[in-house]
């Protein structure tokens, strides 16, 4: 028995946009999380986690998280790491602004698509970062710290994943374009 | 949506990028050319700080306890390899103590006032034999250091045996308390002369035929008499237990234990006759 599937999410599937409490609770988790004894050694490894919960909100929580929030954050972690204040503040804003203009062609991919798409932003954010750091102050730089592009881009999935199944977001509940160009009567 | 403004106010996405990387921008060139930020940096890292602090206590007290545990296995391994060793030193000691008591029983052998017209020739117990009949040892010196069948074997304390086998390089020794054994002997208290011979037990002598009223009491010292030729005068030999009259026969029975320290030491000496020696 085929129905037709209604233009926006109907009944149950119908949920309340993430609320500021749970994004900003989220974003603390993702503070906290890169505040943590990780072992030095290992430092060029450990993802951004305060950039993945960001990207995540930046794309299903657009209302919440915008520029100026993304730019708070990256001066925070300008403080936190010890960098130049406004070198993290630049980059995470380049990010949000790559996320937020990416944000209605993400909600129609999956999991894996989204990683692809999130993967050259996670990465030039971080050589961005490297690049200024370098180019205003920094005598030397260490290349290895542009893995943390890379391990942001591989947790960002199990984040999503979860975040995902705690918000109740399902692809199903994107909306269909309302042209009626046939795509959604399938 | 009673609250959404009649009016778009706020700047675009693109002109609030532009002025928040400006912002940035600034920020990095004022903080990168000037001290200005120094002061607002130590400010914030004195809240970061104690955050950081807290989170990382856990993880301290994770590896306080791996660092515990690998403490408690080393300590383990340590522990058996101490015990192993504490047997091996037991091992060692009980092999010292053995050394020991026999290097006593040498010097008590070294000092021994030994018969006239005797020359001692110290050997060492190779094997007991396994005879549940006949009590006899071997010795590791035979004919060619001059043993010959029949001379008296002593120890420290008193008599053994009498040598009954002589081989080129060993010797046997019936043992005093072998059955077929027997010393004349003498109540060293008033002379008596008496013949002890074996029980066939390791720690009983008797003598056989005791007058009723012969002069032997419990605790009296029998020593070789030395007439018949065999046994040296004046080696103790045995000690009365007790007397026991017989019903049967005319004779009482006298119990003793011998003297010589019978199988409890590992050299003895074989009495040679003096003249032999000369040869």
């Amino acid at each position: 028995m085929k129905t037709e599937k209604p233009l926006v999410p109907q009944g149950p599937l119908l949920i309340a946009p993430a609320s500021r409490r749970i994004v900003f609770g989220w974003l603390l988790l993702g503070f906290l999380a890169n505040l943590l004894p990780w072992p030095d050694a290992w430092r060029w490894l450990i993802p951004d986690f305060t950039l993945v919960v960001m990207l995540y909100w930046c794309i299903h929580a657009p209302h919440v998280v915008q520029l100026g929030l993304a730019m708070l954050l990256g001066l925070l972690a300008d403080i936190t790491v010890g960098s130049l204040i406004g070198l993290h503040g630049l980059t995470y804003t380049l990010a949000a602004y790559a996320a937020l203009i990416l944000r209605r062609r993400l909600e129609n991919f999956e999991l894996a698509g989204r990683f692809l798409h999130l993967l050259p932003i996670f990465l030039g954010q971080q050589l961005l970062t490297l690049l200024l750091g370098l180019a205003f102050h920094e005598p030397d730089v260490d290349w290895r710290f542009l893995a943390i592009g890379m391990t942001s881009a591989v947790t960002w999935i199990p984040v999503a994943h979860l975040l995902d199944r705690l918000t109740g977001w399902t692809p199903e509940m994107r909306i269909e374009p309302a042209d009626g160009n046939g795509r959604s009567a399938k | 949506m009673a609250n959404a403004p009649m009016f778009a106010r706020a700047m675009g996405l693109p002109a609030r990028l532009a002025l928040y990387t400006l912002l940035c921008l600034g920020l990095m060139v004022v903080g990168s050319q000037f001290d200005a930020m120094k002061s607002f940096r130590s400010l914030a890292a004195g809240v970061i700080n104690p955050i950081q602090a807290v989170l990382a206590k856990p993880f301290i007290y994770l590896g306080d306890m791996a660092e515990f545990f690998t403490v408690h296995g080393e300590l383990v391994r340590e522990n058996r390899e101490l015990s192993n060793e504490q047997q091996r030193l037991a091992i060692q000691l009980q092999n010292y103590r053995l050394l020991q008591a026999e290097n006593t029983q040498l010097r008590k052998l070294l000092h021994l006032p030994l018969p006239a017209g005797t020359r001692p020739l110290a050997a060492e117990i190779t094997h007991i034999r396994p005879d549940p009949f006949d009590r006899r040892l071997t010795i590791d010196k035979g004919a060619l250091e001059g043993v010959v069948a029949g001379r008296p074997v002593i120890d420290a304390s008193g008599l053994v045996g009498q040598v009954t086998l002589v081989s080129p390089t060993s010797s046997e020794v019936s043992l005093l308390t072998s059955s077929e054994q027997a010393a004349p002997a003498m109540d060293q208290r008033n002379g008596l002369r008496l013949i002890v011979s074996g029980t066939g037990s390791d720690d009983l002598l008797e003598i056989r035929y005791l007058g009723q009223h012969a002069d032997v009491r419990a605790g009296d010292v029998l020593v070789t008499s030395g007439i018949d030729g065999v046994y040296p005068a004046g080696i103790p030999v045995a000690r009365v237990l007790r007397v026991e009259p017989q019903r049967q026969t005319p004779f009482a029975r006298a119990v003793c234990e011998p003297i010589g320290e019978i199988g409890r030491h590992r050299h003895v000496l074989v009495l040679l006759e003096h003249h032999k020696a000369a040869k």
